[in-house]
């Protein structure tokens, strides 16, 4: 019953724009500022501009999706703000997976993807 | 590669976490310029987002920039000033336009609310003077607005009243009238024309008096006779009944009447009255519609203002087109077909003007032209109402610049107040939130305030301000006025706040504390300039108030040539009698009079001073030593009036030469009394006594000279008058009476009634006033003016001391502590407080010379209402810059001598 519920209230912020399904992505490997999500993100092979991943960040902290960590940075920059996932957030985020999952499924039967291919 | 990139990084796994672990505080000239860049860019945000999130951006571009440099040197980190150039101008817009958050601009209402309210409790001062100044300001303005609103700018409550006009005559090419009524058949012929003109009614003022009326003695109204058309013409319809029917006009009409709401109401407010039967002068009358509350109308007069409204309306039981083209007393009233415009209009009433001349008057250039409805009803109003609209708009500016100052003061005060709450977290957003509430609730306390003095004040102004003054009696502040004048109020507090809102916003913790320091600066030099601002206004205000009150006290003591005080003075209609019947009862009712109980003198007349009621005639006197022989000249249009004894000697009229009339007429002979213009004109250096006038035609003797006795204004000579004995073969009906009395002249009233009705039950009488009311009456105009003027430049000149009083106050305690230093190394008090004052001179001293322009505009726009000064009078000039000078400079002084408490030794340890 709680699940569903969860199930559904996540649901109702699909589908993620790709700044925020990174977002999420990095967040749920741990607390990041948001150099450190641009970084992440980079890795994968996208590039996020500043402007855009902090206006994700303030929507997506809003929406209740992540949240300001109290403080992550024992060296760095006192200026610098860490960020985590909220329970909110994380299902939201497995919930946007599996429809990517769904959906990259169909494009492999649809003959879009070769066999085995990520 | 660079001394900026020497600091960056650390192992590449490292960085991945916690990206380059640096702080920014290092870094060269390259670095500091980087996030200079990013900082500017960062201004393509919206406030709110820069305060929740700027930093942080700053910060991610610095770590990026460094990384950059690192890997590709400077090329790189123009890479990445560039990709940060196009971030910020694709996603600063954007989010202006939709924010990702609605930040907490939509916050904690209630909370901030009680906040705000709690804070303004501990403030009563700065409350009261906030709601205060608004209350008067905005009151004062709400009223101004109203009468101006009213008068000039509100349709007139006519089907379609642009297309309405009346039509004059312009008589000059007979004798000096530029503007003088139409014939009955010029009405007929205009209406005939056709074309662009629909339809004509014809318009006559009469009084009659009004009888039948069970337990009310006889009063007289005031009539207008008109074409059956009137109603249609103008778009009205009577609330109970109907208007005239088409065939009701002309000879042989039912005697039917229309009501207005007013005289329905004297009557006792019958609904049931249509079918019931009144009496006019003993003629019996039909009553078959009564108008509506709303429904106002008046005959434009055509010298003068328009006329006072009439109780009833009759048409005419003769038919217009068989009167005589000579004779001019039909009002013209001409509705346009709908939309033409007023150069056609104008131009086809001239073209029928030019035919009937040629028809009727040999083509001397008697010409016809129309005047729009509108403006034509306000004509003799609009200069005032333009000066008091100035007026109080100056006044609004001044308000204003003391709202702003006031608010500025406030946020000075709260400077730590907000420097602490920045520092202990508090959001930017919730503080200017906070402020605009602040001064939001102020301006809505302020305006509610405003909308309940302007209900008082519009009422107290209406009761100064003169009977003509065009739709005077719906003059009153409404709904629709009282909201714009609470949201006006809300709106000039926000706006007011606006300035230190913005401020609380913007400022860093390091600056305010700074400034905090440091007091005064910037936001001082704006007081300043609004101070000054503030003498300039109230100087400008102050020549135009002392200018006009000037002129009224000049009007105030003008000599009309006669003695109001202690004369009452009413009219004894007597229309339905014959001049023998008329002659007898008139000298009944002067007996009667004359021995109620105080009176010591009664008189009667045709025309009474300042009604200009009087009839003119030419004049002539041959063989008079100052004739020139040119007849042209020779010959004087005059007011002439018809005189019984007693009426120099009730009303004050001091007799020069000779003798008044005696009670017993001579036989015979016409008696004439000539006023002394006349007797200066025609008998220059000798004795006008005895010789013998031509009245129209008529020889009379003259057997006195008097003084001029104003007819018209109270301020200005009118026509040269004649006085013949009303007897005989010259006798008018319906008289002035003036009586004299040692008692209050209003409580003679229940005496005089008395007295009518031991001459004939039937007469009525009608005006009745004390003399020094009518001369009041006369003068209301320029009293309402003069009051409100008076009233908006005293305000100014208080607003703008409370802005010296403010400025001098603060500086005193800002440079309390230099003061005092001064003080302790030697320089004695009267010459600190010299310096303070010096320092309050110097803004009145600027606010006065840009005043300066301001005077002379003042000067200009007041010309029109002046009597008898000059807009550049020196000695009001004078006495209003000397004015605000003294007062400004007390307020000044009064703070300022605060200086000479302070002790050296325990200001500067304080410290």
């Amino acid at each position: 019953m709680t699940m569903d519920r969860d199930r559904r209230a996540a649901t109702s912020y699909l589908p993620l724009r790709p700044v925020e399904f990174h977002v999420l992505l990095s967040l749920a490997a741990g607390e990041r500022h948001g150099y450190g999500i641009i970084q992440d993100a980079e890795a994968r092979g996208e590039r996020i501009d500043v402007g855009t991943l902090y206006r994700a960040l303030a929507r997506m902290t809003e929406q209740g999706l992540i949240e300001r960590a109290a403080s992550g940075a024992e060296e760095g920059d006192d200026r610098r703000q860490y960020y985590r996932l909220t329970r909110l957030g994380l299902n939201v985020a497995r919930a946007e997976a599996s429809r990517l999952a769904v959906l990259t499924r169909a494009a492999r039967l649809g003959g879009l993807l070769p066999e085995g291919a990520a | 590669m660079s001394a900026g990139a020497g600091g960056v990084g650390g192992p590449g796994g490292e960085r991945r976490r916690g990206g380059s672990g640096r702080s920014a505080e290092d870094g060269g000239p390259r670095m500091k310029a980087t996030r200079w860049w990013f900082r500017l860019l960062l201004q393509l945000y919206p406030v709110d987002f820069r305060e929740e999130m700027g930093e942080a951006v700053v910060e991610t571009y610095e770590a990026r920039a460094r990384d950059a440099v690192a890997r590709g040197g400077l090329p790189a980190l123009w890479g990445v000033w560039l990709r940060a150039l196009l971030d910020a101008i694709r996603n600063g817009p954007a989010e202006r336009v939709n924010p990702a958050v609605w930040w907490r601009r939509g916050g904690n209402w209630g909370r901030d609310a009680e906040l705000v309210l709690r804070r303004l409790v501990r403030a009563p001062v700065f409350v009261l003077a906030m709601v205060g100044t608004l209350t008067v300001g905005l009151g004062a303005f709400a009223v101004v607005y109203t009468v101006v609103h009213k008068v000039l700018i509100a349709p007139l409550p006519y089907e379609d009243p642009d297309d309405l006009y009346w039509v004059w005559r312009d008589y000059r090419a007979f004798f000096d009238l530029g503007r003088g009524w139409t014939a009955g058949t010029d009405v007929v012929e205009l209406a005939q024309a056709g074309g662009v003109i629909e339809e004509v009614a014809a318009l006559v003022s009469a009084r009659r008096t009004l009888g039948g009326i069970p337990g009310e003695p006889p009063a007289e109204i005031k009539l207008l006779e008109t074409t059956p058309n009137l109603f249609g013409l103008l778009g009205v319809s009577p609330v109970l009944g109907r208007g005239f029917l088409p065939g009701e006009g002309g000879p042989g009409r039912a005697p039917v009447v229309v009501l207005t709401h007013g005289l329905w109401n004297r009557l006792g407010a019958d609904e049931r009255i249509v079918g019931r039967e009144i009496r006019l002068d003993g003629e019996p009358f039909t009553v078959i519609g009564v108008l509506g509350r709303d429904f106002e109308f008046v005959r434009h007069a055509g010298i003068g203002p328009p006329e006072a409204p009439p109780d009833a309306y009759v048409s005419f039981d003769y038919d217009l087109a068989g009167t005589s083209p000579g004779q001019g007393s039909y009002a013209a009233l001409v509705r346009a077909r709908a939309g033409t415009s007023r150069a056609v209009v104008e131009s086809t009433v001239e073209a029928v003007g030019r035919i009937i001349d040629e028809r009727d008057f040999q083509g001397l250039g008697l010409r016809l032209y129309a005047v729009a409805l509108g403006p034509d009803l306000v004509a003799h109003a609009r200069p005032a109402l333009v000066v008091v609209g100035l007026a109080g708009g100056i006044l609004l500016l001044v308000l204003l610049a003391n709202l702003a100052s006031l608010l500025l003061v406030r946020a000075l005060e709260r400077e730590r107040e907000f420097a602490v709450a920045r520092a202990l977290g508090a959001n930017g957003v919730a503080l200017v939130r906070a402020t605009l509430l602040e001064g939001g609730l102020l301006g809505l306390l302020g305006g509610s305030g405003a909308a309940v003095a302007a209900v008082w004040a519009t009422r107290a102004l209406v009761g100064l301000a003169p009977a003509t003054l065009p739709r005077r009696e719906t003059i009153a502040v409404d709904w629709p006025i009282a909201l714009v004048v609470v949201a006006t109020g809300a709106l000039l507090g926000l706006l007011a706040s606006a300035a230190p809102a913005a401020w609380a916003a913007r400022t860093r913790l390091s600056s305010l504390l700074h400034a905090a320091a440091v007091r005064g600066g910037g936001r001082g030099r704006l007081r300043r300039a609004m101070v000054v601002a503030q003498v300039a206004l109230s100087l400008v205000l102050l020549t135009a108030g002392g200018l006009v009150v000037r002129s009224f006290e000049r009007l105030l003591r003008s000599d009309p040539g006669f003695e109001a005080a202690g004369a009452l003075t009413l009219r004894v209609p007597m229309d339905r009698l014959t001049d023998a019947e008329a002659d007898v009862m008139q000298e009944r009712l002067q007996r009667e009079l004359a021995t109620i109980a105080g009176v010591t003198a009664v008189g009667a007349a045709s025309a009474l001073p300042l009604t200009g009621d009087s009839d003119q005639a030419d004049l002539s006197v041959p063989g008079a030593p100052g004739n020139t022989g040119n007849p042209e000249t020779d010959h004087l249009l005059v007011d002439v009036i018809a005189t019984r004894p007693g009426w120099f000697e009730a009303l004050g009229i001091r007799l020069l030469e000779g003798s008044s009339f005696a009670p017993q007429a001579p036989q015979g002979v016409l008696e004439a009394l000539i006023d002394e213009q006349l007797a200066r004109r025609f008998f220059p250096g000798t004795s006008a006594l005895g010789a013998e006038i031509q009245i129209a035609g008529t020889a009379a003797r003259v057997v006195g000279v008097v003084r001029h006795a104003r007819l018209y204004d109270v301020h200005a000579d009118g026509r040269p008058q004649v006085y013949y004995r009303n007897h005989g073969d010259y006798v008018s009906q319906s008289l002035w009476y003036a009586i004299r009395t040692s008692r209050d002249p209003a409580s003679l009233v229940p005496d005089v009634r008395a007295a009518i009705d031991r001459v004939d039950r039937g007469l009525a009488m009608a005006d009745v006033l004390p003399m020094e009311r009518r001369v009041a009456e006369s003068l209301s105009q320029q009293r309402a003016s003069a009051a409100l003027l008076t009233g908006f430049s005293l305000g100014a000149l208080l607003l703008a001391a409370m802005g010296l009083f403010g400025v001098v106050s603060g500086s005193v305690t800002r440079r309390r502590h230099e003061l005092a230093l001064r003080l302790a190394l030697g320089a004695d008090h009267p010459r600190v407080l010299g310096e303070v004052l010096g320092e309050g001179a110097r803004l009145i001293a600027l606010g006065v010379l840009l005043g300066a322009p301001g005077v002379y505009l003042a000067g200009r726009v007041t010309h029109g209402l002046l009597v008898g000064v000059s807009p550049w009078d020196a000695v009001t000039l004078s006495a209003v810059a000397a004015g605000l000078a003294a007062v400004a400079l007390l307020a000044c002084y009064v703070p300022a001598r605060r200086v000479l408490a302070i002790e050296p030794a325990s200001a500067l340890r304080s410290e």
